[in-house]
Formats: C-alpha cells, structure tokens, sequence
C-alpha cells in the first residue's frame, strides 16, 4: 500500500485541473518579478562600474600614474603618490596580516580543534569581520599616532592589517576543514611529524583557497578609506617610505577629491577610481581563477 | 608497541593526531614541530590580542563622556560639541533609519535575484551572473560614493522635491517626505546607496542557502503539481528561513558599519526626525566628519560612538546567529 | 700583505674624507642661504589658506628648496590646531587663534602666530536670474537662522530695490567642521548684528538643522554651484577661481562694498594688531572696506627640536614674507600691510633652531 492514491488514469496528473490557470499565470508573474528584481539589482551595480569607466578612462595614462599630485585648482594628470601609496601599505598590511592569519587558521584548525582557546578564537575572528573599518581607523590613530606623533604609512598598514586578519584567518580555517583526514592520516603513518604534514600535506592541499581568500582579503584592504583618513597624513609627491613621513592612497585621495568644486580635481577622482577598481578587479579575478584552476587539477 | 590510528573523522572534526608513532634517533625535528606549533598558536592569538587591545583601548578612553553623560550619553538627543553636550540618541536613531531603509530596499531585491539565480535562470546564465554579482561586491565604498554625489544627488534632489508636493496632503506620507533636502543629501539617499552596497553580500548568502534546497524537496513539490511559485514558496523558502535571517542580520551589520559613502551623502545635520528626505547622520558619519578636530570630551566621546558601534555590530552578529539557531531548530532544517 | 693594502685603503679614504668635511662644515655655516638638508615638514589644518599654501609652499617654495618637501592638509582650522596640540604636525594653519580654554595645551610649549595673508568671506549664492545681489549683516543673520527661507523675502527686498526676486527655498550652506571660516562669518554677524544674530561666534555654531553641512570651504562651494537657490559663506579666493557669484555686504560705514582683495587689504591696514600679531580686521571702520576679512596663521613652536626642521620652517617663513606676498595677489589673496609685514619678518627671528 503505497502512502499515494495512484491515479486511475495517468492523463490525469496532467490534465489542466480546476484553478490552475490562475497558479500558473500567478507563477508566471512571480517568475517575472524575480527576473524584474534582477535587473533592478543590476542596473545600478553596473551603472557605477560603466560611468567610473566612462569618466575615468581620459584620465588613464602613464602620466597619471606616476605624476605628482598638482595643486586642487589646476587640471592635468598626476595620482602617482596615491597609486604607490596604496600599493605600499596594502602590500604592508598583507606582509603583516597574511602570514599570521594563515599561522592562526593553522592554529584553530590543527592544533585548537574544539578546544576552549579555538572556540573563543573562532568567536572572536567572526565578530572582527563586522567591526566597521571606522573602528579600527580610531584604534590605530589614538594608540598608534598619538603616542608615536607621526602619521605615516606603517600605521595605515597596521590599521589595514587588523581589517584584513579575521577574514584571512577564517577563510584559512574553513579551507583547512576541507583537506580530507585521510591525507593528514598517510602522512603520519609515512612517520610524518604534525608540522610537516601540514607543512608538505595539508597546506599545499588548501592552498588554492587559501590563496583565494588572502587575495580577496587584500582587494578589500586595497579599497578602505576610513581607517587611512586617520592615519596616514597626505603628500603630493610619492613616499616610498613606510615609516618616514605621511602618505597617501587613492581612496583617501577620491574621498578628498568628490568635495572639490575644481573640475581638476574631480578628474582626477574619477581617474583614482577607476585605478583603485581596475586593482580591486584585479585581485577579486585572480582569487576566483585560482580556486577555479587548482580545483580543476584537483578534481581531475 | 603500536595503537590503531582513530576512526574516519569528517570534515567537521578536528584534525587527527598522530598517535604512537616512534620517531627512533630523529630528534632534530622535534624543536622544530614544538616551534611550529608555538608559531600557530601566536597567530591565533594574535586575534585575542589586537582584539582585547582594540576592546580595551577604545573603552578606556570613552569612558570620560559615559562618565559626564551618563545614560544620556546614547539616550539623550543633544549633541552640541560647541557646547559640550555630547548626547548621541540623533546618531544612534540616524544609524537605524539608514540601515532599516537599506534592508527594506535591498533585501527584496537580493531576494530576487537570488531566486533569479537558482530556480528561474539557464544554468549557463546563473555563473556569469554569480560572477558579477560577487565581483560588484568588491567596488570600494568610496567609489560608491564619488559615482553618488555626481550621478544621483541631483536625479534624487528633483524628486524628492516632485515627492515632496506631490504627497503635501497625504496624511502619513506628507511627514514621511516633508523638508524635502535640495542638495539631495538626505537619509534616504543613504539608504540607497546603502542598499546598492549590501545587496551583493545579501544576495551571495541568500544564493547559498536557496542553492542548499534538497532537490527531493523541490521534486516532492513539482511531484504534487506545485507550479515553480508554489515549489518555492514551498519548498524554497521554508527550508532557506534561518540561512535568509541570518543573511538579512548581515547585512544590517554591514549597514550599520557603512561610513565613506553615507558621510558623503547624508548632509551631516543631526536631528530625529521622520523626515527621509531630509538630511541626517549617523554614528560612523559623524566620527569620520568630526574626528579631526575633536578633544577632550569631545574625542571620547567620537570614540565612544565607536564603541557603540563596535558592540552594536556583535549584538547583531550574535542575534543573527540565535535566530537562524532557533528557526533551524523550529524547522529541522540542517544547516 | 693584506693588512699594509687595508691600511692603504684607509690612508687613501681618510684623505678623500677630509675635503669632504671641509666642505661640509662650510657649508653648514650657509646653510641658511644655500640649499638645506632633505627634510619633510607637515602642516594642517585651515582650508582658507589651503590653495595659497599649495601654490606658494608646496610649489613655488619647493622649487627654491628641492630637498625640503612640505606637505599641508586641509581639514579645517579646528583640526589643525587639534593635531598641532598633539604635535601629529609640524605647523598648523588656522584662521583664527587658539581658543582661550585651548591656548596653554599645545604639547611642544610655546607657539607663535605668523600671519601670512588676509582673505575676504564671499557670501556666494546661485540664484538663476539674479547676477547681483547687496544684503546686510541683519538679513544675512536671518537667512542663515532660517528666519527668512524664500528668496523673494522682504528683507532682501529691502536691500535689494528694484531687482526681481524669484520665490525660489533657500537653502543654506555651511560648515559641518571646526572652521576658522565659520569662527570669522559669525564674528562678523555678532559684531555689525548683535541683535539679530543669537548663534554666536565660534568654530562651531549650533546651526538650524535643515541646514546643509560640508566639509572644508570646497565642499560648502560644491553645494552652492549645484544646487539653484542655495547661499554659503566661501572664501574668495575659492570663490574667484570657481566663478561664483556673491553679493556685496554692508560694512560699518553703511557701505555695500563687494569682497575684493583691495578691499581686504583696507581692512588689514585698519585693523589693531596684537602682541602676538593676530589681529582682527572684521567689521573695521572705512568706506571701502570689506567688512567680513578673514585673517589667516601659521603657527608654529618656537622651541623646534629638530634642527633640518627648524631651518626648513624659517626658510618656509621667510619665503612666504618675501616672494609669497607678491604671489598672494594673483590667486586671490591680499598681501599683508607693510607694518604688519615687518612685524612679521622680525617674529621669525624668534623662532629657536637647535644648532645643527
């Protein structure tokens, strides 16, 4: 006895029955909604990626890249600082916070396990991912500034790095929980030490996700204003100098330059804009080929 | 004498440990695991430390404005730094407000197309739109802003005035969009650029969980000759309730957190107020407007913001998580 | 063999260092007129003086003195002088000096007030029909009370005979932040409408909230230039070179005089200048004066511990007081008066650089 009455007649299951019309035209609606919906979503997420092209794309050039800074009133290119600005304290804040949230994923997911030192670290690594990056701009600025009385690229970088560590450290730990037991298993039974599996087994398998979610950690630092603002200064000719004297980025530079009532500076906001995109862009791409190429060569 | 190796963990267990393994004369490696092992405990506590620093230093130094206004301090609506008054309750509500309208513009949409994706789409459709999707997630705050001020402050500064006359006599409404700001500037401008940020995280988590729908749910549904609405309303959605709370409370944590964009569109005027289409502020807005030339009192006080802030966006982490627990547990859903 | 090669070595380097000293110490002895050690010096702070800074120093100063590279933020008086307090910045810039509350906390000691140059406060506006436009200090304390929200308001009327008002809203523009520029604007409409303005003057002013807010004088230009109807308090040098228009302000004479910089200049010439050499030119006696004149400063310490610093500001200072007036015209700014110019010039000679 089956828990469904079968039918007397098969035609029956796809005989149009009394109100389904009005379901199936209110589907049809629904189905319309959502498509209407998306392209709703769309069109103001790529709005604003079109007309940053549009406006900035004059602006591009060598010139712009590499110039300094000209004065607010004048027109001309010239983002040089703010490109190696950004380009040295991001690369900072990575240097800092790669490695260790790389350490400490390793940590939670090897060595912690379920403990109550893991469990609070865990905890803890969540909610750093939703402290607004404002937050850390204030806690680099009066413990870092104050006391050290120089605003300069390094205390960017330490500010960039509190951002970018939770969210390294998380994404190394779910990764970990992927490499299959069996992996870490063969290696201990080759005599392996639980430092070297990690180090010749386990990484190597969670690398490309590990890879891919430091590079999306960076292309979020790459376009954080808030915690720059506080912390940097700002120059007009480039400071390669990670501790020498202030500095300056690009999104600090657009934040500035989309007050400015001078059509020079407005030019070359959108130029930043479109750099600092194109850099985002560029690691968010590359962090999705790497998961995509390496676990194409895995699962092959 | 040897021990047998544990049972199969899954992914879920933690990492097996090597057991009974003799090493015989390799002793070298041995320093060199414990070092290992004290480096990866150094990186985990690496988050204790910034964090209880980050925790510790800014409360300590909000302190002196709890201390002079008490409870007013969040609660009262009196913020007047010329005269010392540092009453946030106009920033706390302006924070709210900004985040409420977000979520009622994005959630909807995110909703949408993450339907879009995962039950309405070809499949060949679905990937690139995931792509962009996720790669829009990525545009910086401040970009959002720029591309504001020049494309949609004037648009939005018509309108609200066309809104504003339009709806003069409407009982409800003709307070909703009294004032209306003539710059543009206004909180629902914030909103809306609010909404246009979130929406890609919303949207990728809500995807996820749609995503997770066992099929032989959705074939049971189609099996009782649902329609595609009614497979989602049915199957769909029950199963995704916790995962679409849980996604919505993470994006009104985003929300709250937001502070380049809305700072350059909200028109930095502190005020409760329903008036949406009206200038406002909010807490993050405020602290990077006003940071620079704030002491004393008036430091502490930003930087207590910054604390409110900072919990404010834990309590919302934490009730997101309570929630989707208590809904899973209702539901049975797994997570 | 070695050690006598090393010790040739040595020889060898010993007597190419010894012309080098010798040079080295000659050249310290001048350094005050040749070029001066590579250093970076940091100021903040008035956004008023930011494009006469960026021209003048950044620039024009920089090209004299390659090696010394001085940057300069414009975040507003207020936080100038905060970050000057917690000696984040080497000088700051500020229209206005210390507060009373806040003159002894800057952390370095002792600190002197350079004056540099002198700009008018425009009362720009957009208006679409309206070119000229002439409002006393009553009406403008109404209109930035909100008091008189529409253009075609009798008060304006009454300052304006015959020109054709339109009812287009007003909407006001002004400081968000700590402004020198806001401190000057509400000192003036204290001074010549004491009962008409009750905000008071301050760097910051609890200003109506349906108020527009803006950070730094270009941002309160942007607001003007974009939105029909609206009026703000601009410096004129930013205000010349955006093409605002602004209206002619009564002065103290019962004048309705436009902001220019011979009418700044007036203003400085009539003001009483202090020991410290701040002085006050708002709202002074004279036919052709402009009565809202903003005053400008560079503070700095007088004790300075780093000597290429030291050298650098005075270097900085004296340029500004030599070349850096004449400059001051062409980009909208009013030099300083010759009295005040010299009182200036021997101020520099205050300031202490250890030996170096």
């Amino acid at each position: 006895m089956t828990a469904f009455s079968a039918p007397s007649d098969h035609r029956s299951l796809l005989t149009p029955r009394p109100g389904s019309r009005g379901r199936k035209i209110r589907s049809v609606v629904a189905s319309g909604l959502i498509t209407l919906a998306f392209f709703v979503a769309l069109v103001p997420l790529v709005a604003v990626v079109l007309y940053v092209i549009q406006q900035g794309a004059d602006q591009l050039n060598w010139a712009f890249l590499t110039d300094p800074i000209p004065i607010d009133r004048a027109f001309g290119p010239g983002m040089g600082p703010a490109v190696a600005g950004t380009l040295l304290i991001t690369g900072a804040a990575s240097m800092m916070a790669i490695p260790l949230g790389v350490l400490g994923g390793i940590y939670l997911n090897e060595y912690g396990g379920r403990g109550v030192l893991a469990r609070v670290i865990r905890f803890l690594a969540e909610v750093m991912t939703g402290v607004p990056s404002v937050v850390m701009g204030l806690f680099i600025y009066t413990f870092v500034v104050l006391q050290t009385k120089e605003p300069n690229a390094f205390a960017g970088a330490l500010a960039l790095a509190c951002l970018m560590m939770p969210i390294v450290i998380r994404t190394t730990d779910e990764m970990l929980r992927l490499v299959p037991g069996e992996l870490r298993e063969g290696s201990y039974a080759l005599g392996s030490r639980k430092s070297r599996t990690i180090r010749t087994v386990v990484l190597p398998s969670a690398a490309p996700g590990i890879i891919s979610g430091a590079l999306l950690a960076v292309a979020r630092a790459a376009g954080e204003t808030a915690p720059l603002i506080f912390t940097i200064g700002i120059v007009s000719e480039t400071n390669w100098s990670l501790f020498n004297g202030p500095n300056t980025a690009l999104s600090a530079q657009i934040y500035r330059n989309a007050l400015s009532p001078f059509p020079g500076a407005q030019e070359r906001a959108w130029g930043a804009a479109l750099t600092l995109i194109l850099i985002v862009f560029i690691f968010t791409v590359l962090a999705r080929l790497v998961t995509a190429f390496f676990s194409r060569r895995q699962t092959a | 004498m040897t021990t047998l190796a544990p049972p199969q963990p899954d992914a879920l267990e933690p990492a097996p440990e090597p057991h009974g393994l003799r090493d015989g004369g390799r002793r070298r490696g041995v320093a060199g695991d414990h070092l290992f092992r004290w480096l990866a405990l150094l990186g985990g506590l690496m988050v204790l430390v910034v964090l209880g620093l980050i925790a510790y230093s800014t409360t300590t130094k909000a302190l002196p404005w709890f201390r002079k206004e008490g409870l007013g301090a969040v609660f009262s609506d009196n913020w007047d730094p010329a005269h010392h008054h540092f009453g946030a309750l106009a920033l706390v509500y302006g924070t709210f407000l900004v985040g409420a309208l977000a979520l009622l513009l994005a959630v909807p949409v995110s909703i949408g197309i993450a339907l879009f994706v995962t039950e309405v789409a070809p499949r060949r459709l679905a990937r690139p739109v995931i792509y962009i999707v996720d790669l829009l997630a990525a545009i910086p705050s401040v970009v959002y802003g720029l591309w504001a001020i020049f494309v949609l402050l004037d648009p939005l500064a018509n309108l609200f005035s066309v809104v504003s006359s339009a709806t003069a006599d409407i009982p409800i409404l003709k307070t909703l969009f009294a004032n209306p700001s003539a710059t543009g500037r206004s909180y629902m401008t914030a909103g809306i650029i609010v909404a246009i940020m979130i929406t890609p995280i919303i949207t990728s988590i809500t995807r996820e969980v749609f995503a997770t729908t066992p099929a032989s749910l959705k074939e049971a549904a189609y099996g009782l000759g649902s329609t595609k609405w009614e497979m989602i309303r049915g199957a769909v959605f029950p199963h995704s309730r916790g995962g679409v709370v849980s996604a919505v409370m993470i994006g009104l944590g985003r929300a709250i957190g937001e502070t380049i964009a809305v700072a350059l569109v909200i028109g930095a005027s502190q005020n409760i107020s329903l008036h949406l289409l009206g200038p406002g502020d909010t807490m993050a807005s405020a602290i990077v407007l006003q940071f620079g030339e704030a002491s004393g009192t008036y430091r502490s006080a930003l930087i207590g913001l910054g604390v409110v802030l900072f919990a404010l966006t834990i309590l919302v982490g934490m009730a997101a998580r309570g929630l989707v627990a208590r809904v899973d547990r209702k539901t049975g859903a797994v997570a | 063999m070695r050690r006598s090669f090393v010790r040739g070595c040595g020889l060898f380097l010993a007597a190419l260092a010894l012309p080098v000293f010798a040079v080295g110490t000659a050249t310290a002895a001048k350094s005050s007129t040749n070029k001066l050690a590579p250093v970076t010096i940091n100021g903040s702070g008035s956004t008023l003086q930011l494009a006469y800074d960026q021209q003048v120093i950044l620039v024009d100063f920089h090209k004299t003195q390659p090696t010394v590279t001085v940057n300069y933020s414009g975040v507003g008086s207020g936080a100038g002088r905060q970050a000057f307090i917690d000696q984040t910045v080497d000088f700051a810039g500020s229209d206005a000096p210390f507060p009373a509350a806040d003159a002894a906390k800057p952390k370095g000691g002792a600190y002197l007030y350079f004056p540099t140059v002198a700009d008018p406060i425009t009362v720009s506006y957009k208006l679409s029909g309206v070119k000229s436009l002439q409002l006393s200090a009553e009406t403008i304390a109404g209109i930035f009370q909100r008091q008189i929200t529409k253009w075609n308001d009798a008060k304006i009327a009454a300052d304006n005979p015959g020109v054709k008002l339109p009812s287009t809203a007003i909407t006001v523009a002004r400081r968000a932040d700590s402004s020198g520029t806001t401190q000057n604007f509400t000192t003036f409409l204290n001074k010549a409408a004491p009962s008409a303005w009750t905000l008071g003057a301050g760097s910051t002013v609890n200003w109506p909230t349906d108020t527009q807010g803006a950070s730094g004088n270009a941002g309160v230009a942007q607001i003007i230039t974009k939105t029909n109807g609206a009026i703000g308090y601009v410096d004129f040098s930013d205000a010349q070179a955006i093409g605002m228009t602004y209206a002619k302000v009564k002065n103290a004479d019962g004048k309705f005089i436009a902001p220019s910089t011979p009418a700044a200049s007036l203003a400085v010439a009539g003001a009483a200048v202090n020991a410290d050499l701040t002085y006050d030119p708002i709202n002074v006696a004279g036919a052709k004066v402009y009565p809202i004149t903003s005053p400008t400063y560079l503070i700095v310490y007088q004790n300075q511990t780093d000597a290429s610093k030291g050298n650098a500001i005075v270097a900085m200072l004296n340029y500004v007081y030599g070349a850096g007036q004449k400059t001051a015209p062409t980009i909208y700014y009013a030099p300083l008066s010759k009295d005040l110019l010299a009182r200036a010039k021997s101020q520099v000679a205050k300031i202490v650089v250890p030996a170096g």
